[in-house]
């Protein structure tokens, strides 16, 4: 604990079904939307890809994660959700929860991992180029309910690891 | 033993014997069975049969024999013995002494009798009779430790504590030098303590310093052995040494409340009542700010100011102590400050401090005169604590207010919506804050407590069935609530047992209280085994503490609501009887007689019914036990799950009574048990036993509503009776003549004139007027519009507090919810009570009860629709598309319409 235990401490833990509904109050804060059953299970089963952040045993923020199958036996990484409680933003969360989901990604071997995002959210496009993510297409109207309906696909692809010769 | 047998059969006894002992019981029988085929009427040998069949879990069949053999041969310790050991195990103590002292009576010098008899008597407190027998094993085995002690401990319970310390020095006076070996060190040591307890416990505190002294190298406990000392110190008056140890001690756990209230006793600076002068409040000031220098990780040093410091020092230091707990996030904090609320002027201060802080930290994200910026959960933990404040100062809309805000800041802390519920509980609306509660409990699934608290909520909104459902989620197995009774659960059992009551399932509500009283039942004879034990390990002052908690077992709270609970049931049972079976019958005969058939038809087909669902479950439970341990272990089924066998008392005054005499004896300074015993004697007749009731009331509180209900009703029940005919009514007349002139309240006053004096008395107070009102309306039916505009009449009134804006009202809300009851059900007058309820709905516009505009009973309120979503989630970096379909928000009792009301 740093002086007059001002630095406080963040630290990420899994998603059970014991403490699910912190992840649903989450969302519930975030997003205009409410997730159905299926994400939360989706959520639980991509195991360590899914992470709530603790910002000194309160939990403010989570990376939600689905795995999918490509051709052949290949996985990629979906990112359903990552997000921070507005007033704990600014202080790195989101950051060490993405780069979780990266190392993670690098350290499974998985190829790719990707999003979507509104075509206006430009905070949320400039924050995952940092991590070098590209725009790798454009779907029309993929929302129904917001406006403007489109969005970017945001892709970023690992190099296959090297293997020794 | 078994010396009447040829020797053959004589060794088969002694293998009985010894199978007993080893628990190889089918053995024991075995041979049993080949002595008894030759000699059938052996009756030692039939009694051994018996005690063995009895560990088998045949218990008839062991009655039988072993009473068959005590026949056969009465003159044999054995056979009195076994009689007694079945008896005890049937915690039949007072037959099982009877049975010993005749086997005594054979042989007098059986140690093993004598050793299980003293058992018994320490069980039963027959105190002199426990001293004689440990006596009797003393002189038989004087060379036996445990024998020893065994008496020097008798002689202490028996209210002799000089002659144990003789005892123990005769014992010690046995010793060697180099006494004691290496294993039997910690022993020795706890006798010593003892001893020395025990010169303390007799005032030789010379003696019980000196000897401390003179034997401390071979205490092991070193700590018990300093506090010892420091105690004897301080009243020795040698306050500088004790000083100085308390300081010792406090460097061993500077946490420990009682080392810092015995440091301030050897400075001078101590007060039961906790009021200093100015010049002592100094003094202590500086006493503790040296403390905190020292032990300056000790939270303890730092929270103890705030008891005793005034006015601005008082600010200042609780500011101090409240800042670094906001940012590190303590949830406990509010009940840390809340003794504090008891304390004149204080909460006002706190209040100021909470909203500057909220106020800065909201603007500036700093705490007010600081540099540094404050974590963000700094401004939800603030919110947080003033919510709980305003809760505590009865300001409900304040409270809410500030707990929505903080849940609307961070969603995701489980403490701020089981605050909310508990704010929405001391509101008036049972069933939101068991929503709520409910909301806490889905946050975190492995949490035992919230799922207790919310098992709680839910019983005291009358929700019973879910309330079930949710506590069976943490019993093993998921099995039944059969299983709290096993872990003795019994907040859990009282308030189900208050729930039921409220919904008037009599049945099911005695059930549940008298399983508390049961278990108290288990405690007492849990205490059994410690008997042997604790002479056997030395722990003599644990013993002896225990036994006396023993003692006052029964003044436990738990016992106390329990207790109570079960005599009102009882006084419910009694002025509305069950309806027995001839008037049903009568019931019946009004029927045509077809009818009646078809009638019978549906009962009997009905218990049928109830009957193979009942066996299935038997069988169900029993596979499920076969299963899992592998061998058949039954659960006895509960015959009578639902009370309804416990209705059936023949004379349920007789039954409050049995526990009215445990609350007599162990709860005598509470209200509640003379006004039941009020009750409950007035119903039985029993004048006098319900004057006593009037008299202690009178010593308890003699202001106070209940107590002046119970003297008008006394005294007018006793006006309204015919004039004594017997020589014993003439003499309690004579004794209440006596009596009546005593009572200040009554004096040469009518009793008309006395409630009236009454009222003037209290006229500010709306549960005195109305107690007043109520006899009004006893003593002169015909005045009962006079008596309803009494309880109309009364001004509710706003009290504000200096230094804030908020004010409350005056009136309580179980007041007025009792008010309203006392309308309907006494004074019968159903204009009047919905008036008051109208009225009331004002007052508490979040109580169900009274149906506030507020409260979840009004379909309208807030707290039925799904309000504006918070607007904590603006610019998220959101990912997935799923499709928007429904917008739910926290706090705000998601779902909650569902709820049937």
């Amino acid at each position: 604990m740093g002086v007059g235990g001002r630095e406080a401490s963040i630290s990420l833990d899994g998603v059970r079904d014991k403490n699910v509904m912190q992840l649903k109050k989450l969302n519930t804060a975030l997003f205009p939307i409410r997730y159905n059953d299926k994400y939360y299970s989706d959520a639980i089963s991509s195991g360590d890809f899914t992470r709530l952040a603790y910002y000194s045993d309160i939990c403010v923020g989570s990376i939600a994660c689905r795995l999918e199958k490509k051709e052949g036996r290949a996985i990629r990484v979906y990112i359903m959700t990552l997000g921070v409680l507005a007033p704990y933003r600014g202080l790195g969360i989101g950051t060490k929860l993405l780069n979780h989901a990266l190392d993670l990604c690098v350290k499974q071997g998985i190829s790719e991992i990707y999003l979507h995002v509104q075509t206006n959210n430009e905070d949320a496009i400039n924050f995952y180029k940092k991590f070098r993510f590209e725009i790798t297409d454009t779907i029309k109207n993929y929302y129904t309910n917001i406006v403007p309906p489109d969005c970017y696909v945001l892709t970023r692809s690992f190099s296959p690891p090297q293997t020794k010769k | 033993m078994g010396s009447s047998l040829p020797p053959k059969e004589a060794n088969l006894f002694k293998l009985i014997v010894k199978s007993y002992e080893t628990k190889q019981y089918k053995k024991g029988l075995k041979a049993a069975d080949s002595i008894l085929k030759k000699f059938p009427e052996h009756g030692e040998t039939l009694s051994m049969k018996g005690l063995t069949l009895n560990c088998m879990d045949r218990k008839t069949e062991a009655y039988e024999l072993v009473r068959q053999g005590l026949k056969n041969d009465l003159k044999s310790h054995v056979c009195w013995h076994v009689y007694g050991l079945l008896y005890r195990s049937d915690r039949e103590y007072r037959e099982a002494i009877k049975c010993y002292r005749n086997a005594l009576r054979i042989d007098p010098d059986n140690i093993e009798i004598l050793r299980d008899l003293s058992l018994l008597q320490a069980q039963m407190r027959d105190l002199t009779g426990f001293v004689e027998t440990r006596q009797q094993l003393l002189t038989l085995k004087p060379n036996h430790r445990m024998n020893w002690i065994g008496f020097a401990v008798s002689h202490h319970l028996n209210s002799n504590p000089s002659k144990a310390i003789d005892i123990l020095e005769a014992y010690e006076g046995t010793l060697e030098e180099d006494h004691p070996p290496e294993n039997e060190r910690c022993e020795h040591g706890e006798m010593l303590l003892y001893k020395i307890s025990l010169l303390e416990e007799c005032g030789f505190l010379d003696k019980a310093l000196s000897e401390l002294h003179n034997k401390e190298i071979k205490i092991v406990d070193k700590l018990a052995c300093k506090e010892q000392e420091v105690s004897l110190l301080v009243k020795l008056g040698r306050f500088d040494e004790g000083g100085q140890l308390y300081r010792l001690l406090l460097s061993v756990n500077p946490d420990n409340y009682r080392y810092y209230e015995g440091l301030q006793k050897c400075c001078g600076l101590y007060r039961d009542d906790g009021h200093y002068s100015s010049d002592e409040i100094d003094r202590l000031e500086n006493l503790y700010l040296s403390l905190a220098e020292q032990y300056s990780r000790s939270s303890t040093v730092k929270r103890i100011p705030l008891d005793f410091l005034q006015g601005d020092k008082f600010c200042d230091a609780a500011t101090k102590y409240i800042r670094p707990l906001l940012s590190k996030g303590v949830p406990s904090l509010f009940s840390d400050l809340s003794s504090l609320y008891n304390h004149p002027g204080k909460a006002e201060i706190l209040e100021k401090i909470f909203l500057e802080i909220e106020d800065s930290v909201r603007k500036s994200g700093q705490y007010p005169g600081r540099e540094e910026r404050e974590p963000p959960s700094t401004l939800m933990w603030t919110l947080f604590l003033l919510a709980q404040h305003y809760d505590r100062r009865g300001r409900y809309d304040d409270a809410l207010s500030k707990i929505d805000e903080a849940i609307e800041h961070t969603p995701t802390v489980i403490d701020l919506y089981s605050v909310k519920g508990r704010i929405l509980k001391h509101a008036g609306d049972l069933a939101a804050a068991a929503a709520l509660a409910d909301e806490a409990r889905c946050m975190d699934l492995a949490d035992r407590y919230i799922n207790s608290e919310c098992v709680k909520r839910m019983l005291q909104a009358d929700q019973v069935a879910l309330a079930e459902k949710t506590a069976v989620l943490f019993t093993k197995d998921g099995d039944q609530h059969n299983n709290l009774h096993d872990m003795q659960c019994m907040w859990y059992e009282l308030a189900s047992g208050e729930s039921y009551y409220r919904q008037n399932d009599l049945g099911r509500a005695l059930k549940k209280f008298l399983a508390v009283e049961k278990h108290y039942a288990d405690i007492t004879e849990d205490q059994f085994d410690f008997h042997s034990y604790c002479l056997r390990k030395m722990t003599l002052r644990a013993y002896v503490e225990m036994l006396k908690f023993q003692d006052r077992l029964h003044s436990h709270s738990c016992f106390h609501k329990a207790a109570i609970g079960a005599i009102r049931c009882y006084l419910k049972l009694f002025d509305s009887p069950l309806k027995s079976s001839a008037e049903e019958d009568d019931e019946t005969s009004k029927l045509l007689p077809s009818q009646k058939k078809k009638l019978r038809q549906k009962q009997r087909k009905a218990e049928a019914r109830a009957k193979k669902e009942a066996e299935v479950k038997n069988v169900e439970s029993n596979s499920s036990n076969v299963s899992k341990s592998g061998k058949k272990h039954i659960k006895p089924v509960d015959p009578d799950p639902h009370g309804e066998k416990l209705l059936q008392v023949e004379d349920p005054l007789s039954e409050a009574s049995k526990y009215l005499k445990l609350l007599q004896k162990n709860s005598a300074d509470s209200v509640e048990t003379h006004i039941l015993a009020f009750e409950v004697n007035m119903r039985k007749q029993k004048i006098l036993l319900a004057f006593q009731a009037v008299k202690q009331l009178i010593r308890l509180d003699p202001e106070s509503p209940d107590t002046h209900r119970c003297l008008i009703r006394f005294f007018h029940h006793m006006g309204s009776l015919p004039p004594p005919m017997i020589d014993s009514e003439k003499l309690i007349r004579t004794v209440l003549d006596i009596e009546r002139p005593e009572i200040s309240q009554l004096h040469e006053k009518s009793l008309l004139e006395a409630n009236e004096f009454f009222l003037h008395k209290h006229e500010d107070s709306l549960m005195h007027r109305a107690a007043a009102a109520e006899m009004l309306l006893l003593l002169e039916p015909g005045n009962k519009a006079k008596a309803i505009k009494l309880i109309e009449d009364s001004t509710n009134n706003m009290v504000s507090r200096k230094g804030n804006n908020g004010s409350v009202v005056e009136w309580k809300l179980k007041d007025c919810i009792s008010v309203h009851k006392l309308l309907e059900t006494v004074f019968l007058d159903k204009d009047a009570a919905s008036r008051w309820k109208l009225r009331c709905a004002e007052y508490f516009h979040y109580s169900t009860y009274f149906g506030g505009r507020c409260s979840s009973a009004v379909p309208s309120s807030s707290y039925c629709q799904i309000s504006k979503n918070p607007i904590n989630g603006g610019s998220s970096l959101p990912g997935g598309g799923i499709s928007l379909d429904y917008v739910a928000s926290n706090g705000n009792l998601e779902g909650f319409k569902d709820l049937v009301i």
